[in-house]
């Protein structure tokens, strides 16, 4: 962050436009609608982990827009809270717009009063004016701004209800700093007055810092020692231990308190409250998602609205349609047509439209298979995940998620993972420590089947029996509750509390949920389709070369002996790791063609259920998590998979189990 | 812990009354596990037999053959000193979280006088067991609270669905990550569910929460 400013200095002077605020504010929404260009908005606390900028132009007046991550307090307790404070004090940025939820207005002034001591030039925004409306909460917004001294607005964002308000506070003038001021005990007042006398104007607000290093904000010691000498900075030290001594109680928790006192007198002030809306119909269901009964249930209709929408309709209808009818229709026969009249050699129209082809086979799959499914999934996801029902599965799912060492924050991963295992590696960033990271990564490596994948292999089950299916499910959850239960033992470290903010239940905006599905396409497209096209290469190569066959003959051992499967099975093994869905569509085709028994069918999709993850999905878990302990787990999810397949094999040819 | 007893007799200030207490205490411990001590149990512990036979002298126990048995005035004054000990485990283990407390915890029970016992154990919601899961005898202002006054500090965890209440003090870890949602000494809450996770509103902020973060947050009626 320090390097931007100081790019920044040199050049002409940009004019910048912090917004700040607590988490699930709506933030990331009005970004969008300032600048027109798209940050990803979730309802999931912390999911806004990097800084966006974008360009605004407002009424003639061209800004850059940062959108910082949620914070809820300037005292940094967490990664995020620490780049927003460090683009607050080394950016100074000309006008910060604080976004606030307007239902909760103390926490919102929390962070005003702090953003007054750090002498910003503020303008409050109090967003999500509609909500706090139905709880019966009315704000005088014109009163708050005098007592506060800056310009206070309230939006809906949104509905764009008060953005041009907004937009013309941003254009009309440098917004004020807040003339409101905390008046802390004198003992605090005493010590930081001292402490500010010794740092230097360069360093930023004097008090502010001051109060910050009193409440023992370790995060600023770097930043001291940057524009102190030692000796101010163990002065510092000396008087903050002074005061602490002097003040017999945790400093920090003083600060803290006298804030909040000053905080819920300026909304006290402020609010009026009326009668609620009578039926809050929202929060009823809101509520009833995390009910022990009722959730349960609405867990298991969003399922089957999943596998509905996602299986059936994208897997199955809008696959046919762009697979048989537009690829292999057109688009194939086409380029084929044209690579016979336009390529000249054999070697090269066999990389583009032979069997192992880009076009033929990197893109059809690519562009006809998993585009329809992915995109039916990131829709249906970016609903569950505007209404704000993630965070209350994560509730539901708590208890299940002990069991494996981690916490109910875990299924946003992991159910995200029912979608694309790779953006799921991603998301696991959400969870608190390390620790919970690598076991949710290794267990969406090991158990948790991609949208894609699930389709053929509810294909494939599907034509056997419920008996399968239930042996099947029974399975992979066994695997992945010893596996889970193995690792959280294993991995060193405590299991973290569980700690959730839940969002209000929202009715998701159609526009927002598009953009944001807009968004991951695209995303997919360009993250995961070149691996499709790298994947494709290897193959064809490896075909070309007289490896594949080597390679199938060196396995046979453990697919024919162990596993009870067809020589042939290996391949689909093997391209599994490339395109793990892919994997499923050749076991698919060889039992088409009679070469599994029911038996077989049920190894051969455990096997490659639990087996390892695919090459973009792989590569992400090294990028995420580092090589080591990527292929630390890669080499144990192929030893588990194997013996899960292999004891799978034994136990239904020993007991004869009648499955179809 | 009969270490420690060991240790103060040895080395401590010494005095008859601290003896005194811990025999007491050794003698409440057996009796509490289903049988009268022999006098070489209790010797074992506390150490010198001769000193033993003068708290028989005192009044306080009384060795017939070789069995120790509590006198009436013995028993109030073991029982006291048992509680006493037990609530200072308490609140080094709940409060301070210190790890090894049992030391200071055997210091303590000879010092602090009957107000401040009182006070601890309103503090601590007058608990029913020590960290061990051995009952702490009920004291005056227990038997007060028990017939007339609603628990005063309770583990959120403890708290029932519905209930409109007070953030006292917290223990649990994740402290910073509680305080930034608003969860911090003196803070109203209402608890709006236990099961399958626990969900409380502070103001209009919802926070769901597991039983093991809850049973940190300790809570009083408002």
């Amino acid at each position: 962050m320090e390097m931007h400013a100081g790019a920044a200095a040199g050049k002409s002077p940009e004019e910048r436009v912090a917004l700040v605020g607590t988490p699930n504010v709506g933030k990331s929404v009005l970004f969008g609608l300032l600048t027109g260009t798209y940050a990803t908005v979730s309802n999931y606390p912390g999911t806004t982990v990097e800084v966006t900028r974008g360009n605004a132009a407002v009424h003639g007046r061209r800004l850059v827009c940062i959108d910082t991550p949620g914070i809820n307090s300037i005292v940094p307790m967490s990664e995020d809270e620490q780049v927003t404070r460090d683009i607050l004090l080394a950016e100074r940025p000309v006008t910060v717009v604080q976004v606030g939820d307007s239902k909760n207005l103390v926490r919102a002034l929390l962070i005003t009063l702090q953003l007054a001591e750090m002498e910003l030039p503020l303008i409050l925004d109090l967003n999500m004016e509609d909500e706090a409306r139905d709880r019966g909460i009315l704000i005088d917004t014109q009163a708050l701004g005098r007592a506060l001294g800056i310009e206070v607005i309230s939006t809906v964002a949104p509905e764009r209800k008060g953005l041009g308000e907004l937009r013309r506070a941003l254009a009309s003038r440098a917004a004020a700093v807040p003339s409101a001021a905390v008046r802390y005990h004198k003992v605090i007042e005493d010590y930081a007055g001292r402490i500010a006398a010794l740092l230097p104007p360069a360093a930023g607000p004097a008090r502010a810092l001051a109060l910050m290093a009193l409440s023992r904000d370790e995060t600023l010691g770097p930043r001291l020692r940057c524009a102190l000498d030692a000796a101010a900075v163990e002065t510092i030290e000396r008087l903050r231990g002074e005061c602490e001594r002097a003040f017999a109680r945790p400093v920090g928790t003083a600060i803290h308190e006298a804030r909040l006192r000053k905080a819920r007198e300026l909304a006290e002030a402020a609010t009026t409250r009326v009668a609620a809306s009578p039926y809050p119909i929202m929060r009823t269901l809101g509520a009833a998602c995390m009910h022990p009964v009722w959730g349960a249930c609405i867990l298991a209709a969003v399922l089957l609205g999943l596998y509905g929408f996602v299986g059936v309709l994208g897997a199955g209808v809008l696959v046919d349609f762009a697979e048989d009818a537009v690829f292999n229709g057109y688009v194939n026969p086409f380029f084929t047509r044209a690579a016979e009249l336009l390529v000249p050699t054999q070697f090269l129209r066999d990389m583009l439209v032979g069997p192992y082809g880009v076009i033929t086979m990197a893109l059809t799959y690519a562009l006809a298979i998993i585009l329809p499914i992915t995109a039916a999934f990131f829709l249906a996801f970016g609903v569950l995940e505007d209404t704000g029902y993630l965070p209350r599965l994560a509730v539901m799912a708590d208890r299940f998620f002990r069991l494996m060492g981690l916490s109910g924050k875990a299924v946003l991963p992991m159910v995200l993972g029912l979608g694309c295992g790779t953006m799921a590696v991603m998301t696991t960033r959400v969870l608190e420590t390390r620790r919970d990271r690598l076991i949710a990564t290794f267990l969406l490596a090991l158990a948790v089947p991609c949208a894609a994948q699930l389709g053929v292999i509810m294909g494939m089950l599907g034509g056997l029996s419920l008996t399968a299916f239930a042996i099947w499910i029974g399975c992979l959850g066994a695997v992945l509750l010893l596996a889970g239960r193995l690792a959280a033992l294993i991995v060193p470290g405590e299991r973290t509390g569980f700690i959730l903010e839940i969002p209000p239940f929202r009715l998701p905006s159609a526009g927002n949920v598009l953009l944001k599905t807009g968004h991951r396409v695209v995303w997919y497209l360009r993250e995961a389709a070149p691996l499709f096209v790298y994947g494709t290469l290897a193959l064809f190569l490896l075909d070309k070369a007289g490896l594949l066959d080597t390679l199938k003959e060196a396995l046979a051992p453990v697919i024919t002996d162990f596993l009870g499967l067809p020589r042939e099975a290996t391949a689909a093994f093997l391209v599994g790791f490339l395109r793990r869905d892919y994997g499923a569509a050749g076991l698919h085709a060889l039992r088409d063609q009679g070469m599994l028994d029911p038996v077989q069918t049920m190894v051969s999709l455990l096997t490659l259920t639990l087996f390892v993850p695919c090459l973009a999905h792989f590569l992400m878990m090294i990028k995420e998590r580092g090589l080591r302990p990527a292929v630390c787990m890669f080499v144990i999810i192929a030893v588990l998979a194997v013996a899960a397949g292999g004891a799978l094999n034994w136990t239904l040819r020993a007991l004869a189990i009648p499955l179809g | 812990m009969k270490d420690f007893a060991h240790k103060i007799v040895q080395e401590g200030p010494g005095t008859q009354s601290m003896f005194e207490d811990e025999t007491l205490e050794t003698v409440w411990d057996f009796i509490e596990l289903g049988h009268a001590p022999a006098v070489a149990d209790v010797v074992a512990r506390v150490g010198d037999e001769a000193r033993v036979r003068a708290v028989s002298l005192a009044g306080f126990i009384t060795i017939a053959g070789d069995r120790i048995s509590l006198t009436p005035a013995g028993e109030r004054r073991a029982r006291d000193v048992v509680r006493r000990h037990r609530l200072a485990e308490r609140l080094f283990a709940d409060i301070l979280d210190i790890k090894d407390y049992e030391a200071d915890a055997c210091h303590f029970e000879h010092v602090i006088s009957a107000s401040v016992e009182e006070a601890i154990c309103t503090l601590l919601g007058h608990p029913p067991l020590c960290p061990h899961g051995k009952p702490i005898p009920k004291g005056a202002c227990c038997e007060l609270y028990t017939r007339k006054l609603a628990p005063l500090v309770r583990s959120l965890a403890d708290a029932e669905v519905g209930a409109m209440l007070r953030v006292t003090f917290i223990t649990s870890p994740g402290l910073q990550r509680l305080a930034g949602l608003g969860l911090v000494p003196g803070a109203a809450l209402r608890l709006q569910q236990k099961l399958p996770a626990f969900v409380v509103a502070i103001g209009e902020t919802t926070v769901a929460i597991d039983r093991d973060v809850a049973s940190g947050i300790f809570v009083r009626s408002v």
